[in-house]
């Protein structure tokens, strides 16, 4: 394990961790007794959620000068929450994702979510989770129906909210399922059509699905909209479009997730602080983060 | 001219049959491609070089599928779904049901004894409810489409599919591949999955027997098998299924006789 590079934090000091390790990124963030921001790092999840938690949280430590020893509480969130070992309690991204939203913006009462793999949408009133509505069933109401038309676009992932917003017009994208629409889009193409004229047909389609779920819940504002789709401008101005009401986002809306587990981290300590429970004071160490996660002693 | 043309042009193939008093003298199978007219054209003339006959010889051309609007020279269009009855009847006259697995869509279909539609349900929205989920795997697995079904018939221990959605089933079957499953675990565990999908599907017709199955997927012939363990039946095959909505054209030409100017 290699060692802060910094000098001893401040004796009394407490930090806390939230890790969200989500299907596309893992993401952590340490905050000190009052939820400032002293970290936040973001990574590729791989197939080895285990090594990649450890690596990430190494990093955010070495950023922030502190070790893992310094940590009073980490929780863990997203669907690999299971595979963080240094953890001391896992919580649903759901509940995370609400806590870290309320807590950049206190208005909020819808927040939408739309990732790789998932797109949900959460009712929050006081800042804590009521409802929500999720759809993993189907690519086509997540983050994968732009990613897989942006590989049959030959465009960049980053690049498409962007080159949407340059469409003369917007073509109305019929296909329901993702597979579908990736042959419609390249039929579009070969008549000639201008790709951002189809992107922005896409982002639509995307857009009226997530919309079609967040109704299932009611939309409540403020709206609030993070994950990774969050970064794309033109799912942004969509979103708008569909929902018909403003739509907040925050300035990094990947971390929401990570943030929020860390706020709950501070919470759970602070709880079991004034219930005069000695939380487990575990010997934490972070693995090495080889490759090769069985050559661990 | 006793001679009449069917041509179904579906999203993957495009399909052809010539008839001649309601048997069938030529038929010919190719790929869709980008442009269905060039394709029809095609289709057109190889079917009349088989037969060994010319343009003028044919009565009637009846033309459908998704891109029938592109055969430009038919007498006329007809649905998929009535060819497909017609078809049917014409191989199987005993048929009450018939489950159509076709790239971008399944159909079920009930018909009356003389191939007339009673009742029908599609699903086209979803690729994993069609053909094209079984394309979909086979692509990640490098696997023919041809061999496709002997590979899944020798499965032991198919997967289950955690998911309904052929996009997120293709990661699934990565996944799995990158844990050491075997292939035809996987492919049959794919067609395990569709049968499922068209399992319901068939229910929302109240099927009768006997039941037959047409279109590409019934070249699966492991699909077949599985459709059959979740309808409960045996599945009358065709012995060429993709023909069989072609042909249903072709019939209906012969029916309204010789419209040709």
């Amino acid at each position: 394990m290699r060692q802060s590079v910094s000098g001893n934090p401040p004796a009394g000091a407490l930090y806390f961790a939230g890790i969200d390790i989500g299907s596309t990124m893992t993401k952590v963030v340490l905050t000190d007794e009052h939820s400032n921001l002293l970290a936040v790092v973001k990574g590729p999840t791989g197939p080895e959620h285990r090594r990649l938690a450890n690596e990430v949280m190494r990093q955010a430590l070495e950023h922030a000068g502190l070790s893992i020893g310094d940590i009073s509480y980490i929780v863990a969130t997203g669907y690999g929450r299971l595979n963080v070992p240094f953890a001391d309690r896992q919580i649903t991204e759901l509940s995370c994702h609400a806590r870290g939203v309320s807590s950049l913006f206190p208005k909020v009462r819808t927040a939408i979510d739309i990732g790789g793999q998932d797109a949900k949408c959460m009712r929050i009133a006081n800042g804590r989770l009521v409802d929500f509505v999720m759809n993993d069933r189907c690519a086509a109401g997540t983050g994968r129906f732009l990613e897989v038309t942006a590989a049959t676009l030959g465009i960049k992932l980053e690049d498409m909210g962007a080159m949407s917003l340059r469409a003369t017009r917007r073509i109305k994208i019929s296909s329901m399922c993702t597979i579908f629409a990736q042959q419609e889009v390249v039929a579009l193409l070969s008549q000639g059509e201008q790709p951002e004229n189809v992107l922005a047909g896409l982002h639509d389609a995307l857009a009226s699905r997530v919309a079609a779920l967040a109704r299932r819940l009611g939309i409540e504002p403020d709206v609030v909209l993070t994950g990774g789709v969050a970064k794309n401008i033109g799912m942004v101005k969509a979103m708008r479009q569909s929902l018909g009401v403003e739509v907040l986002v925050p300035e990094e809306p990947l971390i929401t997730g990570a943030l929020g587990a860390a706020i709950l981290a501070k919470e759970a300590y602070a709880r079991a602080a004034a219930a005069g429970e000695t939380l487990p004071a575990k010997s934490r160490r972070l693995e090495e983060a080889t490759f090769f996660s069985q050559e661990q002693p | 001219m006793s001679w009449f043309m069917g041509i179904d042009i579906g999203s993957a193939y495009a399909k052809g049959v010539i008839l001649k008093d309601f048997e069938p003298v030529a038929s010919h199978i190719t790929i869709s491609g980008a442009n269905y007219r060039a394709t029809a054209d095609a289709i057109r003339a190889e079917l009349i070089r088989r037969a060994g006959l010319s343009w003028n010889d044919i009565g009637n051309t009846v033309a459908a599928g998704s891109g029938a609007d592109n055969v430009y020279f038919a007498s006329r269009k007809a649905s998929d779904i009535v060819c497909t009855a017609r078809g049917i009847n014409h191989v199987f006259p005993q048929a009450r049901t018939a489950i159509d697995v076709g790239s971008q869509s399944a159909r079920a279909i009930r018909l009356d004894e003389d191939g007339t539609v009673t009742n029908f349900a599609i699903s086209e929205k979803c690729a994993a409810g069609s053909g094209r989920f079984v394309e979909v795997i086979a692509n990640v697995l490098r696997v023919d489409l041809n061999d496709f079904g002997s590979l899944a018939a020798r499965s032991r221990n198919p997967i289950t599919f955690s998911t309904g959605c052929a996009v997120f089933g293709e990661s699934e079957a990565i996944t799995r591949i990158c844990e050491g499953v075997p292939k035809e675990d996987i492919a049959a565990g794919v067609n395990e999955a569709l049968a499922g999908k068209i399992y319901s599907l068939v229910k929302k017709v109240k099927p009768e027997e006997p039941c037959a199955i047409c279109g590409g997927g019934a070249l699966n012939t492991a699909l077949v098998a599985a459709i059959e363990r979740t309808l409960g039946t045996s599945l009358l095959v065709p012995p060429h299924p993709q023909l069989v909505t072609a042909l249903g054209a072709a019939i209906i030409g012969v029916a309204s006789g010789s419209g040709k100017d």
